[in-house]
This record gives structure tokens, C-alpha cells and sequence, in this order.
């Protein structure tokens, strides 16, 4: 049960670091090459920590 | 219980496939929201968009267009499909079975299967536009009608495959995996947007310091409203508009949806089909439409719709696994259906070697990047093809009973062929496409509107007829 609940707080961050950069790019607050390396590091991140969970939910 | 029934059970979720939902399985107003975004957050999306552009769009024509649109969508699936979904809590198959008949609702299997085949085709040439940026070969342009390289069968053969396989041994798993990467997609394809975006901010050197300079900027570089590119047809905004109402034609109108809202607990659920408009058919669509823009303002000569190169120019790998994903979880289903589909039609034939043949022809017609690159034509034709039917089921529920006549008469009878539902089907599409033929390409995205009329009143005109020829016996009645 906790772990799911820190896997569920960990995909949602990803959601964040997944999405941020792209805002922060449109702001001119970020170069587009890192912004390709963070959305990259989030779209793992979500895969491997939404999986466990979302996967069980999806019965 | 035959093959056949079983595999009608299959397609629309393998449960009460003959029976009504029972009060204790109905789902709450979540479980649409999330079905529904999902499923319209796909990888034809990515095409789609790009198509608006090519077909000249202007800036407030794409965006209230398709505001609209999406709106009357949202309303055909809480006025039409969502009210009989929750009376009659039956399949869209079963539902017609009553009414046409078996041989009839065979038909209307085959129609539906080619259908899912050229769709999930379209689907199969989305995702292997991503392999081309990896292996580099030459990929089709925006008018290319043939393959036009070795390198690219082969990566649709690639893709194709692995998609047939994974469809014949079930979609449970690619279905499960569509789930966990629906956010994460929605998120990336509004990146896509924002990143152009800035793009073409920096592009064009505009000053950007108020959401009217965002419109600015979208008039003068984004929709410019300039002429189509060759063969192409103009689009306005009563184009756009009709193309986002009827682009899911066959869900609404058409009823496919019957199988999926007769879960609602109540009709107003329909409305969770908004989010599924909004995401997908909205903001994915504007996205991938400024990606396509960008790439046509860095290079005019570059007219090729292609996903691919388009997300990985945005977001770079995470765009490609976002093509890939995209299109494949979304293939995978429709070529699971059209297998089920063709195997009710030959219901001894096993299931795994169906799916695998439906996948063959799916793969070969994405081959074809027509398809692909005339999809705008295709999902037209696509709902045009299915709608008479969900205007059968509208007016045998609602209309017929009113007018003293019964409704599901095949069942009454007993009869395998109602041929009054057969003519309306028939007749409507024979007339709707000779008007298309005679007038033009262009009238393609309006048609539908006056079929669904034409086939609501010869239903009504020859079930008097049939119903008199075909009387019930006593006990029937």
C-alpha cells in the first residue's frame, strides 16, 4: 500500500517534469536540447513508476 | 452459444453481449472520462492535424470550427447514442440483430471490418513514419499514392507484424499499456503545441506579449488561409466543422457506442465524450497541426504529412515513442475487431488466424500512404458508411412504435433479412455517394447530415410496406 502510494506520487512528479519543460520553452526559460533530455527522463520515469499501479488497476 | 454470438461478444467487451446490463454492473461517470480520452487521443491524430494545413484552413475557420464541431459530436453522443444505450442497454450488434436480422447484421460486419482495416492501416503508417527517422530511407510525400521505397515497406511490414501478432494473441496487454501511456500521451501532444509554438515565435521574430498577439501570430503564420496544396479540397470553416462533428460518425450518429454507454448508470454520461473531443480532437489536432505548419514555414517545398520526423523535430525521442505508442496501441484494438467482425461472418474459422489475416491486410493497405495522406477523405467516408444504420436503430427505438408499427421486427418475425433496414442502408449510401460523385470530393464532409434523413425516412416508409407483406402470426404478435 505505501509503496504504491509513493509510486503514484513519483508517476505524477514525472507528469510534472514531463510537462514543466515544455511550458518553461515557451517562456524562453529553457533551451529546447534540454528540454528534449528532461522530457525523455520523465517519459521513463512515468513508464517505470505507473506501470506497478496502473497496471493492477487496469484489473 | 455459436461462434458467432460468442465473437459478437467479444467485440464489444465479451459480457451480456444478448442480455441488458444488469443494475449491478453499471459503471460510474468516471470510467467514461477516461475511455473516452483515451480512445481519442490516438495516433491518427498526428496526421490529421498536419491535413488541416495542407487543406488551407485559416485561423479562426480550425479553431471555432472546431469548437463546433466537437460540441454537436458531444451532443450526438448525449442525445442520440447515450439515451437508447441506457434504455435498451444492449450492443449496437444485438440491438441490431432485432431489427435487421442476422444475414443483415453479417453484412453490416463486413462493412465494419474493412472498415477497422483501412483505419488501423492508417494507424500502422503513422507509426512507421517514426522508424523512418531512425533508418533514414525515403518516405512517402504528401500526394504519393504507392510506396515509394523499399525502406519504407519494410518498416510497415515491421511494424505491421508486430502489430497482427500481438492482436491475434489478444489485445489485453496493448490495451493495459494504452491505459498507463494515455496521460503521458495527452501531455506530450500538448507539448508538441506549445514547443511549435515557440518556434515559430522565434522563427518569425513576433513580439509576443498578450494572448492577441498569440492570434496574430496564428493568422498571419500558422492558418494562414492560403490556397490548399494541389488536389487538395479548400477547407472553411463549415469543413472543419462538419469534419470534427462526423469524424466519429459511426460512434454517435452511427451507434457503435451503443456497446459502450449501455454501462452508464445514466445519459447524461455521454458528455464524458467531451474530453475525448477536447484532448484529441482539439488541442492534439492544433498541435500537430502547428508542428506541420513550422516544418511547411522552414521549407515550403516539404509538403509530407509525416508524424515521425514532425515529433521528433519537437520533442526528439520522446516524440518518436510517442508516434510509436500512439499508433500501436490504437492499431491494435481496430485490428482485433475487424478480426472478430470477419471471423462472425465465417464462424468456424479460428479467431488467431483471422486477426492474423485482417493485420495482413491492414499492413498492405498501409503500404498505400494515400491512406495516410487522404485520411481527411477516409474517416469522412468512414462515418458516411455506418451511419444509416445508427439512423435504423434511432428511428425503430423511437419512431416506429409512434407511428403503430414494431419495432425489432426481425426478432418478431423471425425473419434473417429485414430488407426495409437493408434498403435504407443501401439506398441512402448508393445515393449519398452518386451525389459525391456527380458534385464532387468536397461534398463528402456534409453528406452524411441529409443521408441520416434520407435513411430515417425510407426505414420508416418501407417498414410499412414490409410489415404489412410480412405479418405476424398470432403468437408472434
Amino acid at each position: 500500500m505505501r509503496t504504491t502510494t509513493i509510486l503514484m506520487i513519483v508517476s505524477l512528479l514525472a507528469l510534472v517534469a514531463l510537462f514543466l519543460p515544455s511550458i518553461l520553452f515557451l517562456a524562453g526559460r529553457m533551451e529546447l536540447g534540454t528540454v528534449k533530455w528532461i522530457m525523455l527522463l520523465a517519459t521513463i520515469v512515468w513508464f517505470v513508476a505507473a506501470t506497478p499501479w496502473m497496471w493492477k488497476q487496469s484489473g | 452459444m455459436d461462434t458467432e454470438q460468442k465473437s459478437q461478444q467479444q467485440q464489444s467487451g465479451g459480457e451480456f453481449e444478448r442480455e441488458p446490463v444488469p443494475q449491478s454492473r453499471l459503471l460510474g461517470f468516471k470510467s467514461f472520462i477516461g475511455m473516452y480520452a483515451g480512445e481519442h487521443t490516438a495516433g491518427t491524430e498526428l496526421a490529421i492535424g498536419p491535413l488541416f494545413v495542407a487543406a488551407g484552413v485559416s485561423a479562426y475557420d480550425v479553431v471555432v470550427g472546431l469548437i463546433a464541431g466537437n460540441v454537436l459530436a458531444v451532443l450526438s453522443w448525449i442525445f442520440l447514442c447515450a439515451p437508447i444505450a441506457t434504455r435498451a442497454r444492449l450492443t449496437l450488434y444485438y440491438q441490431l440483430e432485432k431489427i435487421c436480422g442476422r444475414k443483415l447484421v453479417t453484412l453490416y460486419n463486413l462493412a465494419n471490418g474493412v472498415m477497422f482495416c483501412f483505419l488501423a492501416g492508417a494507424m500502422v503508417t503513422v507509426s512507421a513514419t517514426a522508424l523512418g527517422v531512425w533508418f533514414k530511407f525515403p518516405m512517402p510525400a504528401l500526394n504519393d499514392f504507392y510506396p515509394n521505397s523499399i525502406g519504407w515497406v519494410l518498416a510497415v511490414l515491421a511494424v505491421g507484424a508486430v502489430i497482427s501478432v500481438v492482436a491475434a494473441y489478444g489485445y489485453e496487454v496493448v490495451s493495459k499499456v494504452a491505459n498507463i501511456a494515455a496521460p503521458w500521451m495527452v501531455l506530450v501532444f500538448i507539448a508538441f503545441g506549445l514547443i511549435g509554438l515557440r518556434q515559430f515565435i522565434d522563427a518569425t521574430g513576433t513580439e509576443v506579449n498578450s494572448l492577441s498577439d498569440v492570434w496574430t501570430l496564428a493568422k498571419t503564420h500558422i492558418w494562414r488561409g492560403a490556397d490548399p496544396h494541389p488536389g487538395r479540397v479548400k477547407f472553411t470553416f463549415w469543413h472543419v466543422m462538419f469534419f470534427a462533428w462526423f469524424c466519429n460518425m459511426a460512434m454517435h450518429v452511427g451507434m457503435s457506442d451503443l456497446s459502450v454507454l449501455r454501462f452508464a448508470k445514466k445519459s447524461w454520461y455521454g458528455v464524458a465524450s467531451a474530453t475525448g473531443m477536447f484532448l484529441g480532437h482539439f488541442l492534439a489536432w492544433l498541435a500537430a497541426s502547428i508542428l506541420y505548419a513550422f516544418q511547411l514555414h522552414q521549407d515550403p517545398s516539404n509538403t509530407s504529412v509525416l508524424p515521425g520526423p514532425l515529433a521528433y523535430q519537437a520533442v526528439g525521442l520522446t516524440g518518436l515513442i510517442c508516434v510509436i505508442i500512439a499508433g500501436w496501441t490504437t492499431a491494435n484494438p481496430t485490428i482485433y475487431r475487424a478480426g472478430l467482425a470477419f471471423q462472425a461472418i465465417i464462424p468456424r474459422s479460428s479467431r488467431f488466424r483471422v486477426t492474423l489475416i485482417t493485420g495482413g491486410i491492414a499492413t498492405i493497405a498501409a503500404m498505400f500512404p494515400a491512406l495516410a495522406m487522404r485520411l481527411l477523405d477516409f474517416v469522412a467516408l468512414y462515418g458516411l458508411v455506418l451511419m444509416p444504420m445508427g439512423a435504423v436503430v434511432f428511428v425503430d427505438f423511437w419512431l416506429i412504435p409512434k407511428l403503430g408499427l414494431r419495432g425489432s421486427y426481425a426478432e418478431l418475425s423471425g425473419r434473417p433479412c429485414n430488407w426495409a433496414a437493408g434498403a435504407a442502408w443501401i439506398v441512402t449510401l448508393a445515393v449519398c455517394l452518386g451525389i459525391v460523385f456527380i458534385v464532387g470530393n468536397w461534398i463528402l464532409y456534409f453528406i452524411a447530415l441529409p443521408g441520416w434523413f434520407i435513411a430515417s425516412i425510407i426505414y420508416i416508409v418501407l417498414s410499412r410496406i414490409y410489415q404489412k407483406q410480412v405479418p405476424l402470426s398470432a403468437a408472434q404478435a
